[in-house]
């Protein structure tokens, strides 16, 4: 077996535990071993990039590459069959891009904390767990692992935001670890229900004797055995239930009776239950995504987290939430997906609008960041929900391209507080004057986010509204009034940068009187030029050869897309035919 | 006169057969005396030797408990019986019994006062609780029930007193002895109705509940919701949970520990002997006003400790009411008829003991050496002791039942049977249990998250490191490590326990 993703998922865990045996007074040791833990992670990122085979048939079940599977945790739940947890990790066009982004921003993460004086062994401890979370996030096809790497993100956010952030920091991370966990215990709710209900056709096979141990499973059996499984002449204490998540995408995994099975008939609400299931995770998801009206956690989180945490938060961890969308809620409930595709695209059109009138109307330059991150989430879920192959593309094409440059947003506005200790809009003016360079990295964050043409945010912007445009005809979903409505966004998100960089770069130099003792404006120092030329650079570069990524992804989109339209209508005729009964 | 004779000899006969499957209790029994004994001599020597008589006492239950190659049910006069789930719940109280003097001998209060006088009975004392716990787990007969529960309790309310010249500790032994002796009182009264009804003591003959069924309905609601209360007593549900917070503040930590863990257990275990008839669908929906009773408690005992744990200004109360809320979370595991909980329980009931005792270990060397008496007394301590600290935060999402800790595995076993038997059944009360279990676990964790608010997140202005003795740094790993590795291989445990009970 190939151990590239579990190299990339536990560089960093090694990395610190070589920072917890080092001593605490040796700062300068433990940064070293963090930088070169996530410089490592990087490049075995890049070399899986450029090794993943794009061309590869995907259609959700298979077409993973690079699969570890190992037995982690099997017991047998008596007469009622076995359960089992996988080691199962892999990685396919939906998690290339985010694991690439992932070794970028941690490693540019790890520069911007360089100035961190508190608690530097402690600090740098955290920052490679969530590392390895995040990673393990990214790669986990095994729903167990999956939650495992979900839930353990938020201790390291918790405790980094709650100690070294700002003057708030307390309510922050309590509210951010409150919320997502709540969002979490929604997801545990519909894990629970999954796996009691799920089978892993080879495994059973397995189990009943049919091929030896340790020995796959050819096409036909398995075939055979699902058939079995439907026919219920499989003896319960044979069934192996199973977290994996390819097998959940599969109808015919499922065990009849059980309450998520398709035919199952139970409803609650009115709601047949796997409605309700579907509306469980999507909202545990939207939580971290975050989409209104959920999205009250990330100013907090935003404003009091200390720089390169608030990179991550927007770059990285957001990304979990939109990714978990596309691995999960939609490939399982496609029924469900098919049905609430208008509310799902509704709550991105409402993000995009929502998030750009509060980013407008923000003082504080960190908070208006925060609202436009709020803002092109949604055009993720907008672009999902089209469950056309442009709008997935450019939903995760919107991920990717937006974990590069709200790096550089958040990046940009640590230079300017690390100077000024201040951060109020209106506290400035003039900026262009005194720091030139970087003003111009200013003026390039802020027009790549706003969706330039030559930047990767114009692509994928292009990329969704496309998917969205045409929805209505190529899929069915999504009134075309979205699409429309998102253009405006567009519009709003043009307003809200131009006037903030107006406002504070522009004009005559003035900076607020009760700052100017303790400022020191200066320009970038070479630091902050090692952060922010790369970000540049590849937001350029992802925007004018989009196929870098899109190369990458659109087999895997495929695929997904074609999974979800074709189970879901199915699904979604049998469900509607037992309700009218 | 014949026939007695061959009643006798029939009696004796049945008593001997049996009799091998009181070995532990016979030994508890036998060191009991023997540190009762050893107590009147004056020797200093002898005096400092008797935790580790109790402890050795312990250890040879121990390991007669997991050694025994014998798997077979043995019934003693069809009041105890010896099987399974008794002999892991066995091992269980052993080890709690040895955790609590582990932890007594790292408590300088109890150290010091009992140089002099009375060292003896406190730890005979607790060799008398864990007997009275095995026999709890024991006990398939309601009389032997409620004998089984009087020996646990007279035990308790003694050992809360063991500091009697502090004024909380006599407020909370006086609280406990007389909410304890009324709720006895009132589980022998729904016994006496029970026996009144059905002509038996031993609720696992089927003619129990086929005379049970015949009964008049009212009163057999009536009787059950009596015997209920004695149970929910014991295991610090509500609605009968008012001593809790009381004894839990006024009790030596090692006591609080040992509370909130032993009697627990035995009390859970006796519940679940009492309700294994309900597996049978016939018998549960016959009974259902019971189930519907014990669901409302379940539900009750799971909001009560949950949200009153979040106005909680000291750690003690602060465990009191989380451990209340666990108590809700076993006892909704006892409601999963029909899926195969009892393995679930003994896990959640393993990994309980871990972290309490873990938990208490640091408060106790909070209160003992840093004088922590409130939450905030917290603040800023994170960073004089990271080590312990660390630990502490370990326990602590354990106990909220969080990823990568046991309790999550617990927690997730426990909510899985709850699914599956709603899945079986379709029965209302089994989702409501399910949906306010997995949500108060997000209230869980404001509360438990307090402690580490204190300690990390607040500062304080002095930096100095506090000196933690090595025996506690050892006990705190020993506590620690199950939490994660039964996280991460929890099928080592459940294979065992899945052996012990086939």
């Amino acid at each position: 077996m190939n151990y590239t993703l579990s190299s990339l998922i536990f560089l960093p865990l090694l990395a610190a535990l070589v920072v917890l045996l080092l001593p605490t007074r040796m700062q300068q040791g433990i940064k070293a071993v963090t930088l070169g833990g996530t410089v490592l992670q990087l490049a075995v990122a890049v070399w899986l990039y450029l090794s993943f085979d794009g061309a590869s048939v995907a259609n959700g079940q298979t077409g993973y590459q690079f699969v570890e599977k190992l037995n982690w945790i099997g017991f047998s739940l008596g007469n009622l069959g076995r359960f089992q947890i996988e080691y199962f990790v892999g990685v396919d066009g939906v998690s290339i891009g985010m694991v690439l982004l992932t070794g970028i921003v941690g490693m540019i993460g790890v520069i911007s904390s360089w100035n961190i004086a508190k608690n530097v062994k402690g600090y740098f401890l955290l920052y490679l767990l969530l590392m390895t979370s995040v990673m393990g996030c990214f790669l986990a096809l095994d729903f167990f692992l999956f939650y495992l790497f979900f839930e353990f993100m938020l201790l390291p956010m918790y405790f980094l935001i709650g100690i070294w952030g700002g003057p708030k920091r307390e309510y922050a991370a309590l509210k951010f670890f409150i919320y997502t966990l709540i969002g979490s215990l929604f997801i545990l709710v519909v894990m629970i229900g999954l796996y009691t209900s799920v089978i892993d056709p080879e495994a059973t096979a397995q189990q009943m004797g049919l091929v030896g141990e340790n020995v796959p499973a050819s096409l036909d059996l398995i075939r055979q055995v699902q058939q079995m499984l439907q026919q219920g002449t499989i003896a319960q204490a044979d069934l192996v239930r199973t977290f994996s998540i390819p097998a959940m995408m599969e109808p015919a995994n499922f065990i009849p009776g059980s309450l998520l099975h398709i035919f199952s008939g139970v409803s609650l609400f009115d709601l047949p239950i796997r409605f309700v299931a579907f509306l469980l995770v999507l909202a545990g998801f939207l939580i971290k995504v975050p989409s209104v009206p959920v999205h009250t956690w990330l100013p907090d989180a935003h404003v009091e987290a200390p720089t390169p945490i608030s990179v991550l938060l927007a770059a990285i961890l957001l990304k979990v939430g939109g990714y978990g969308l596309i691995r999960i809620v939609y490939p399982v409930f496609p029924d469900a997906g098919a049905y609430f595709s208008t509310f799902v695209g509704g709550l991105g059109v409402l993000s995009i609008i929502y998030g750009a009138l509060c980013a407008l109307a923000m003082n504080d330059l960190k908070k208006l960041i925060a609202y436009s991150s709020v803002s092109h989430m949604g055009f993720v879920l907008l672009g999902l929900a089209s469950l056309t192959n442009e709008g997935v593309n450019g939903a995760i094409y919107m991920m990717f391209s937006h974990g590069l440059i709200s790096a550089m947003l958040f990046l940009v506005v640590g230079v300017i507080y690390d100077r000024a200790h201040d951060r109020m809009i209106l506290n400035f003016r003039g900026l262009a004057k005194r720091m030139p360079a970087y003003t111009a990295f200013v003026v390039i964050a802020f027009f790549a986010s706003l969706g330039l043409p030559g930047f990767s945010g114009f692509i994928a912007e292009l990329l969704v509204l496309l998917g969205s445009f045409s929805a209505p005809e190529a899929t069915g979903m999504l009134p075309r009034w979205m699409a429309v409505v998102a253009v405006i966004g567009l519009l709003l998100s043009a307003a809200y940068y131009l006037w903030a960089l107006q406002r504070m770069f522009f004009g005559k130099y003035w900076i607020f009187p009760e700052l100017r003792e303790k400022a020191i404006i200066s320009d970038l120092t070479s630091r902050e030029y090692l952060m922010l030329v790369p970000l540049a650079v590849l937001a350029f570069a992802f925007g004018i050869f989009p196929h870098l990524l899109l190369d990458k992804t659109g087999m895997s989109v495929t695929g997904f897309t074609e999974l979800v339209l074709r189970n879901g209508q199915e699904q979604l005729n049998i469900l509607q035919a037992i309700l009218h009964r | 006169m014949e026939e007695q004779a061959a009643y006798l000899t029939q009696a004796i006969d049945s008593i001997l057969a049996g009799a091998g499957s009181l070995l532990p209790e016979l030994l508890l029994a036998i060191f009991f005396l023997l540190l009762v004994t050893l107590d009147l001599f004056k020797s200093k020597t002898i005096k400092r030797l008797l935790p580790w008589v109790a402890l050795t006492g312990l250890f040879s239950v121990l390991v007669l408990l997991v050694l025994d190659r014998n798997l077979a049910e043995v019934q003693f006069l069809n009041l105890l019986r010896s099987d399974g789930i008794a002999r892991y719940a066995g091992i269980l109280f052993s080890l709690t019994g040895i955790f609590t003097i582990l932890l007594s001998l790292q408590n300088p209060k109890i150290e010091k006062r009992k140089q002099g006088e009375g060292r003896g009975e406190f730890y005979a004392l607790i060799l008398m609780l864990v007997l009275g716990l095995n026999l709890m787990a024991k006990s398939v007969n309601l009389l032997m029930v409620f004998l089984a529960i009087e020996v646990v309790s007279i035990a308790s309310y003694i050992l809360t007193l063991t500091l009697k010249e502090e004024k909380r500790a006599v407020e909370a032994g006086l609280k406990y002895v007389l909410y304890g002796t009324l709720s006895a009182g009132v589980m022998l009264y729904g016994m006496s109705f029970f026996y009144g009804l059905t002509g038996s003591l031993d609720y696992t003959l089927v003619s129990f509940w086929r005379s049970l069924l015949d009964a008049s309905p009212l009163m057999v609601t009536v009787a059950a919701i009596l015997v209920f209360a004695g149970f929910l007593f014991k295991i610090s549900a509500a609605p009968f949970h008012f001593w809790t917070p009381d004894v839990y503040q006024g009790a030596p930590m090692p006591i609080v520990a040992l509370f909130s863990t032993g009697p627990k257990m035995a009390g859970i275990i006796v519940i679940l002997r009492f309700v294994a008839a309900f597996a049978d669908p016939n018998v549960a929906s016959a009974f259902s006003d019971v189930q519907l009773f014990l669901g409302i408690a379940a539900l009750a005992t799971l909001a009560v400790g949950n949200f009153t744990a979040l106005w909680q200004r000291t750690p003690r109360r602060l465990m009191a009411f989380s451990s209340v809320s666990h108590a809700g979370f076993l006892l909704m595991a006892l409601l999963a008829f029909g899926s195969d909980y009892t393995v679930s329980v003994l896990f959640y009931m393993t990994v309980l003991v871990f972290m309490n005792f873990g938990m208490f270990l640091f408060l106790q060397m909070a209160e003992e050496n840093w004088q922590v008496r409130t939450l905030e007394d917290f603040q800023g301590m994170g960073a004089r002791i990271p080590f312990a600290g660390v630990l502490a935060l370990l326990y602590l999402l354990s106990l909220t039942g969080l990823p990568p800790l046991a309790g999550f595995m617990g927690k997730l076993l426990v909510f899985s049977n709850v699914w599956e038997a709603y899945t079986a059944t379709g029965q209302p009360m089994l989702l409501m249990l399910l949906v306010a279990g997995i949500l108060l676990t997000g209230v869980a964790l404001f509360y438990y998250i307090k402690i580490p608010y204190y300690l990390f997140l607040k500062r304080n202005h002095t930096d100095e490191n506090l000196v933690i003795s090595l025996s506690n740094k050892l006990l705190l790993v020993l506590f620690a490590l199950p939490l994660l590795v039964f996280f991460f291989k929890p099928d080592l445990l459940l294979h065992w326990i899945e052996k012990l009970l086939a």
